[in-house]
């Protein structure tokens, strides 16, 4: 997987699927997590109602049953107190002072007579009447000055005085807080570890995804026998590699039977063609008259012209077909050119043609030389046919982005504009043409086998160009850069010796 | 023509055509010629009798040209192979031969390459002498360090690609050179170009050597190639 880290990993799907993963997966467990934080707050609730409501009724009791003389308050308030003592959910570091309870009695009037608890009676009762409590049922009140609400229960007695129960929330709420943020770590902690499980589980099949794209991309242009990685399990990625595999086999198997045909049809031709070139040759050596000789000559000169276009056809049939063998050797494009230029210099000089290059130094390429050298005499031997005297041929050499760029420019009358659109097609040729037509099809051909392309036109100014793009090879995409770095263009021009 | 009447030569190829003209051109190049149609009979012969060089085509009816060549070798064959081929791209296993010293044509091919392709392999596998550093050819001279051609005396203006095509058909004379051989062997291409790329080439080096009033060395043979004259 390291050699893929390099791919910015918030580009790749594993990261957009995780996210969209992760974010369902923590809104469903937010719901959850809320769910039973709402479920324990209320269970807190009802257990300090309860005991709200039991302490109350314990108190008013005893404030019914205490006879009403000077020892009542101080028997009430003890009762209170003690009943302070036993609060739930109680914070045990908290100091002894006990403000989290108090004890109120009002006469049947509404006054204040008994008070116990932190501070002053006064707000709370005022709190009290501002907020209509019924009996038997705790309700909160928020007293003036003080943040946090106060649970109330309240009874009634007999004497028509009521008494008021009053719990702080405040431990309560210190409970809810601790389990908010301990439900709220935990629910953290459950989606960062769901977004790595989910991330690095499609991460992982992604991987194999996109190592199937790769070997499949390399399979076809360099060999037909290599297969996609599969894996053991029975997924749809592993499905999609079988899926593959086989697609391979038949492909290969059709290439191959591809092979077979053109293999046997040029055996079964050449074979008679050989015979035939072998017998012409020797009664071309028994002749002793010239104009005996002449017949003989033009036959073998025919012959040589069908070979040749045999091999084309069957070099053009095999590259459609994405079929032609190579056998990838370096390749000095710069150096061939001017090789090429120097065999094909005198003939044109001779037709009045000029030819120069333009190239910025050596450039290598992989490729299968033959048929590099083949392409390249085609394109020469075209210049050659269809310029009219006087004309220049510019060949331009240069690397372009992990390419070889190859383009030939002439100032003659340029393709003739019915073919154009039809220029790489078997068969094609000008009016005027006397090839047999597979000369630009076989160069479209042997640079589409190189992975590279062709393209055709007309020059705005006149004159056709000939544009051809080869891959450069991966190992020398170093020496391409300072290939085009450099620059400096040497003009290469041969003058008539 | 007449190049050593000694050599013996095995040819194995099945299609009767082209064995019998083989044998027939083989024998006026001076070979003396035992033929075989399949890999029974040539592997019977190649045990049986010495041969000095082999040519043998891949396609036989009973095996594999390849396989022959390699069972030959395992039996201690020595001389060397000239594959005949009619298959188009070379077979890794060729270029392996190639590698350990044999040739290969692709058919159909012209005869002149075919005796020239024997001529190098009989040459490679002779230890020779040191190499020549002169060359002459009836009054033509080619001096080889300081890379100068004389005609009767004369210096010869040629450029560097016009001497080293004077130089192959000089190692080359009084045998035909074919165009592609010369394409070959000159420029390092096996290409087959439908212009006239090589006779021009031919012809201006004919105007430098073959001056006037000399006797003209550079001969012309169409539909076959070209020789340098030695008599």
């Amino acid at each position: 997987m390291s050699s893929k880290t390099a791919r910015p990993i918030l580009h790749s799907a594993a990261w957009r699927i995780s996210l969209w993963a992760t974010l369902a997966f923590a809104c469903g467990t937010m719901l959850v997590f809320a769910f039973l934080h709402r479920f324990v707050a209320g269970d807190i609730q009802r257990r300090s109602d309860a005991w709200l409501s039991g302490e109350v009724e314990v108190l008013g009791d005893v404030a019914e049953r205490t006879p009403k003389d000077a020892l009542h308050d101080r028997v009430v308030g003890e009762v209170a107190e003690l009943a302070g003592k036993e609060v739930p959910n109680r914070d045990p570091s908290a100091n002894s002072s006990n403000d989290s309870v108090f004890f109120l009695q009002t006469g049947g009037n509404g006054s204040l007579t008994l008070w116990v608890g932190a501070g002053s009676g006064e707000p709370y009762l005022k709190a009290i009447q501002a907020t209509r409590i019924i009996p038997h049922r705790p309700a909160d009140i928020h007293v003036q000055g003080l943040a946090i609400p106060f649970r109330v229960a309240s009874i009634q007695i007999d004497d028509g005085s009521y008494i008021y129960l009053g719990l702080s929330e405040r431990d309560e709420l210190r409970v809810l807080r601790n389990l908010g943020q301990r439900f709220f770590l935990f629910w953290l902690l459950l989606v960062l570890f769901g977004f790595g499980i989910v991330f690095i589980t499609t991460w992982r099949m992604l991987t194999h995804v996109r190592e199937i794209a790769e070997a499949a991309s390399r399979i076809g242009h360099s060999d037909l026998n290599a297969r996609v990685p599969t894996t053991k399990g029975n997924d749809e990625v592993s499905h999609l590699a079988l899926t593959l595999n086989r697609m391979l086999d038949r492909i290969e198997s059709s290439i191959h039977q591809l092979h077979t045909i053109t293999d046997s049809l040029a055996h079964d031709l050449r074979s008679p063609l050989t015979a035939i070139r072998g017998k012409l040759e020797m009664s071309l050596s028994a002749v002793t008259q010239v104009e005996h000789a002449e017949p003989i000559v033009s036959a073998i000169e025919e012959l040589d012209r069908l070979t040749d276009f045999l091999n084309k056809s069957l070099d053009v049939a095999e590259a459609k077909a994405d079929a032609l063998r190579l056998n990838r050797v370096p390749v000095d494009l710069d150096e061939l050119l001017r090789i090429m230029i120097d065999l094909y210099e005198p003939s044109m000089s001779e037709k009045g043609l000029q030819i120069r290059l333009k190239s910025g130094g050596p450039l290598r390429i992989e490729a299968d030389e033959a048929l590099i050298h083949r392409m390249i005499a085609n394109l020469f031997d075209n210049e050659l046919k269809h310029l009219p005297a006087a004309c220049t041929v510019n060949i331009q050499l240069k690397a372009e982005n992990k390419g070889a760029s190859l383009i030939l420019e002439d100032d003659g009358p340029g393709f003739d504009p019915q073919v154009l659109p039809h220029l790489f097609e078997r068969r094609v040729k000008g009016k005027e043409s006397s090839g047999h037509g597979l000369g630009l099809a076989f160069v479209d051909a042997v640079a589409r086998a190189h992975g590279g392309a062709v393209s055709a036109g007309n020059r705005d100014c006149g004159g056709a160009q000939i544009a051809v793009t080869l891959p450069l090879a991966a190992l020398d995409q170093g020496s391409a850069a300072i290939h085009s770095a450099h620059g400096g263009q040497a003009i290469f021009r041969r003058g008539i010796p | 023509m007449h190049y050593d009447p000694l050599m013996r030569l095995l040819l194995v190829e099945d299609e009767i055509d082209i064995q019998r003209f083989l044998r027939t051109s083989l024998e006026e190049a001076g070979y003396q010629v035992e033929a075989a149609g399949d890999g029974k009979t040539a592997e019977q012969l190649a045990v049986d009798g010495q041969f000095d060089i082999l040519i043998v085509d891949l396609g036989l009816p009973d095996q594999d040209g390849i396989s022959l060549i390699l069972k030959l070798r395992q039996l201690g064959l020595r001389a060397p192979v000239l594959i005949l081929s009619a298959r188009r791209s070379v077979d890794d296993r060729v270029r392996g031969l190639e590698q350990g010293g044999d040739d290969y044509l692709t058919k159909p091919f012209a005869l002149a390459e075919l005796l020239a392709r024997l001529r190098n392999l009989l040459k490679r596998n002779s230890p020779s002498g040191a190499e020549a550093t002169r060359l002459q050819v009836l009054d033509l001279e080619l001096d080889l360090l300081r890379r100068e051609a004389t005609r009767s005396g004369q210096l010869l203006q040629l450029t560097t690609q016009e001497f080293v095509l004077l130089e192959y058909l000089c190692r080359n004379a009084g045998r035909v050179v074919t165009r592609s051989m010369i394409l070959d062997k000159v420029w390092g291409m096996r290409i087959q170009p439908d212009t006239n790329v090589v006779d021009v080439h031919i012809y201006r080096l004919r105007g430098k050597v073959d001056g006037q009033g000399q006797k003209p060395l550079i001969r012309t043979l169409r539909g076959v190639g070209y020789v340098l004259k030695d008599r």
